[in-house]
């Protein structure tokens, strides 16, 4: 489920000379080489404040089978993000998050107000409900960034040339890995991230209950 | 009791009584190796089994503490109170949490390790934390957790770890566990019957249900060993007991050490206490086969020392003493021997007595040492008959006891003659003698000796004549008859009294021979059958035929010889004698 964004990325890297479109593509790799989906990765400028610019319309992090769909959201800072329930069970969507703590206590279909990420940072979701259910918010300063694919490629366009930072984080990395690359006029540049992964923290699933998987 | 060691009993007993007691010693030994070695295998089987058990207990009070601590890290105000600023709160949350799960501490860690708020007792060591967290985060299951031992204040504690998570996220760690203590240490005694001490990484007892005064040996075995061990033997109190040690790890860390111990000396009590009656029964039976090897041996020596006591009593010739047979056995069959014995020895001497009365000495010795034949035989014997001329006219002339003081003189005489030429005196019947040559003893020359000896009977006469002459008395005569003939010989008469004798036609030849000397035609004092002149050879060979005479009894007439004295003896010649009476037809 390649976002647009990605989709329009992936275009740009096909289309390298159209405009002053500068583009990152990130590949990320765990040790073994084997491609690493769901990871984000970020270009923040460091010589300038980058502009921020939330979208208009909350965006969603559904709930659909006992659980978070998708698993991983990036947003900018600023984002308002709804939780729509389309089970017929209730859910308790929560963060203890220190960036960002709230509580949805049970609740069906949509939630009464979208939830505001104001602040920088990851934030983890779970359901009081159900253990199993997990999801990240990625909330970022920087409008420059991409979610991996299954081919763990995360395209980032757009970007103004010069010194940036990159990072990336992913669900089960120990800290996001930064490392600052220069961005240069014309063309497109490939960074390689091999990132180590923990083991999944996510809480399997009982196994007396229909449906589901992590997808 | 005197127990000289030459005698029988002395002997029984050196060698009954060692051997005995060696078998029981050897008994006793093996018995009590045996019970030793079985009482070590259950208390190592034991020992093993007190480890198994509180392995056990450990891991079920753990899966308790687990169960608790997960339902607690799930609750949304616990998750709640964890982000949030209020540790007074969640330290208040987690004293309900150990009130409900019957656990000693518990704690929040940080996701880095450090203690958030707790409940119960202190603080966990420093190195505790991340050591748990390391082992859960290493945990690849689906319920992640840790488990392990710890100090908190210095007290040793069995601890889990479980994660606080909000989705996947692991925003805590929380931590419970159980007191590791004395009354820990008494219920485990109780279900493993072992006693048992924790000892710390230093080798410091903790807790435990032994004495202090076993601490000490514990730790000095431990520092020998370093942890998990076989089967060892120390001691506690000078008394012996075997311990196992197994060290109580986090991870692979050994944080402390469980020493199981159970006393040698209280498992061996009951074997060492029916070796105790086993060595006194084996020392009744040591005394009891002892007095019977005496009473034995008494029984035995007894019968012995009487045969012993009558042995001697037939050496020193007292052959009709007897011992009683009153007993079966091999005893009984040599007293019944001995009597035999003695009844063959004084038979023999019986023998002998008869023999030395009627034979020679010399052919006495002769007949017991060579074993002849005393039964009936047929044998070609020379037969000697004697008379004395005269002896009526003697007798009348004589007083009684003079007339047997001559006679007997004149015997005398004549037996000497006789046995110096190796004849037998057969007998004397009144004055006439009956002499054997050739018999009982056989003799090659018995003729020759015959002969020889009546030459010597008319000497010694004569000299005997001379003396009687000197003595102012008549001279004496002698008639003898000399017969070779084959005999019956043997021993005749009844069983009080036997005489060695010949019996047979051949004897009465010699006697008429003998009457035939009176006949003073053949001038002579010895006459010869033609049997014995011929047997004779040389030393018949001046014997002179006298011819033919027909011998009383006989119907073939018997040529005879004679022996010509030296001529002075024909003077002596007188009247007609009578028959000797025995010689009747
Ligand atoms: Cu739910």
């Amino acid at each position: 489920m390649p976002s647009v964004l990605s989709t329009l990325m992936l275009l740009s890297v096909l289309l390298p000379a159209v405009g002053n479109a500068r583009e990152v593509r990130v590949e990320v790799r765990d040790p073994k080489g084997e491609p690493v989906a769901d990871a984000v990765a970020s270009l923040t400028p460091l010589d300038a404040t980058p502009v921020v610019q939330p979208p208009a319309e909350p965006v969603s992090v559904v709930q659909e089978g006992e659980e978070f769909r998708p698993h991983v959201t990036a947003v900018v800072v600023g984002t308002r993000v709804t939780f729509p329930n389309r089970d017929a069970v209730q859910h308790h969507v929560f963060s203890v998050s220190r960036s960002k703590k709230f509580d949805l206590p049970l609740y069906r279909g949509e939630p009464r107000e979208p939830v505001l990420f104001d602040q920088p940072g990851v934030v983890s979701l779970g359901c009081n409900i159900h253990d199993w259910m997990s999801a990240y918010i990625v909330v970022l300063a920087t409008p420059h960034f991409a979610r991996s694919g299954t081919d763990g490629a995360a395209v980032i366009g757009g970007i103004p040339p010069g010194r940036h930072r990159l990072e990336v984080w992913h669900p089960r990395a120990r800290s996001a890995l930064t490392r600052e690359v220069i961005v240069a006029e014309v063309g497109a540049a490939t960074q390689v991230i091999a990132l180590t992964l923990g083991v999944d923290r996510r809480v399997r699933r009982a196994p007396e209950s229909a449906g589901g998987g992590y997808k | 009791m005197k127990l000289p060691l030459r005698s029988f009993r002395g002997q029984l007993l050196l060698v009954f009584v060692p051997v005995l007691a060696l078998a029981q010693l050897a008994t006793w030994y093996l018995v009590g190796r045996f019970n030793e070695r079985e009482a070590r295998q259950q208390i190592d089987t034991s020992l093993q089994q007190a480890a198994q058990t509180f392995r056990r207990v450990v891991a079920d009070r753990n899966a308790h503490l687990r169960t608790g601590a997960r339902s607690a890290a799930r609750d949304h105000q616990i998750r709640q109170l964890v982000a949030g600023d209020d540790p007074a709160t969640l330290a208040s949350a987690l004293q309900s949490l150990r009130g409900t799960t019957d656990s000693s501490v518990v704690a929040i860690l940080e996701p880095g390790g450090k203690v958030v708020a707790s409940a119960g007792r202190g603080a966990p060591e420093s190195a505790l934390p991340t050591r748990l967290i390391a082992l859960a985060e290493a945990d690849e299951s689906e319920r992640p957790s840790a488990a392990g031992y710890g100090y908190f204040d210095g007290v040793l504690h069995s601890v889990v770890l479980v994660p606080v998570q909000a989705g996947s996220e692991v925003i805590a760690w929380l931590l419970i566990g159980f007191r590791i203590d004395r009354e820990f240490a008494a219920d485990l005694k109780l279900l493993t019957g072992s006693d048992l001490l924790f000892l710390g990484a230093d080798g410091a007892a903790l807790a435990g249900t032994l004495a202090v005064s076993a601490h000490a040996p514990l730790a000095s075995v431990l520092q020998a060993t370093r942890g998990h061990s076989a089967l060892r033997q120390i001691t506690i109190d000078g008394g012996a007991s075997l311990a196992v040690f197994r060290p109580l790890l986090t991870g692979r860390e050994p944080v402390a050490t469980l020493a199981l111990v159970y006393s040698l000396d209280e498992k061996l009590a009951p074997a060492r206490l029916a070796g105790r009656y086993l060595a006194v029964v084996a020392i009744g039976a040591l005394v009891a086969a002892a007095a019977l090897a005496l009473a034995f041996a008494r029984g035995l020596a007894r019968p012995v020392e009487r045969l012993a006591a009558h042995t001697e009593r037939i050496s020193a010739g007292d052959y009709a003493a007897r011992v009683p047979v009153d007993r079966a056995d091999e005893l009984g069959r040599l007293a019944g021997a001995m009597n035999a014995m003695s009844a063959g020895l004084a038979e023999r001497d019986r023998v002998r007595d008869l023999l030395d009365k009627n034979v020679s000495p010399e052919v006495a010795a002769r007949l017991m040492r060579g074993g002849a034949a005393l039964g009936g035989e047929e044998r070609e014997v020379t037969i000697l008959f004697a008379d004395l001329r005269g002896f009526t006219t003697l007798s009348e002339r004589l007083d009684p006891p003079a007339l047997l003081a001559l006679l007997n003189r004149y015997l005398d005489r004549m037996s000497g003659a006789i046995e110096a030429h190796g004849g037998v005196i057969d007998k004397f019947i009144g004055d006439a003698i009956m002499a054997l040559f050739g018999a009982p003893v056989a003799q090659g020359d018995a003729p020759a000796r015959a002969i020889a000896a009546a030459r010597a009977m008319e000497s010694a006469l004569a000299a005997l004549n001379t003396e009687l002459a000197a003595e102012d008395r008549p001279p004496l005569a002698i008639g003898v008859g000399i017969n070779t003939a084959r005999v019956v010989a043997g021993n005749i008469g009844s069983n009080r009294r036997l005489n060695y004798s010949v019996i047979g036609d051949g004897v009465n030849v010699a006697a008429r021979l003998q009457a035939l000397t009176r006949a003073a035609e053949h001038r002579t004092n010895i006459i010869l059958s033609a049997a014995t002149r011929a047997a004779a050879g040389r030393a018949a060979a001046d014997a002179r035929p006298l011819g033919t005479v027909t011998v009383k009894g006989r119907t073939e007439p018997v040529e005879i010889f004679a022996i010509d004295a030296p001529l002075s003896f024909h003077d002596h010649r007188t009247s007609p004698h009578t028959e000797p009476p025995f010689l009747s037809p």
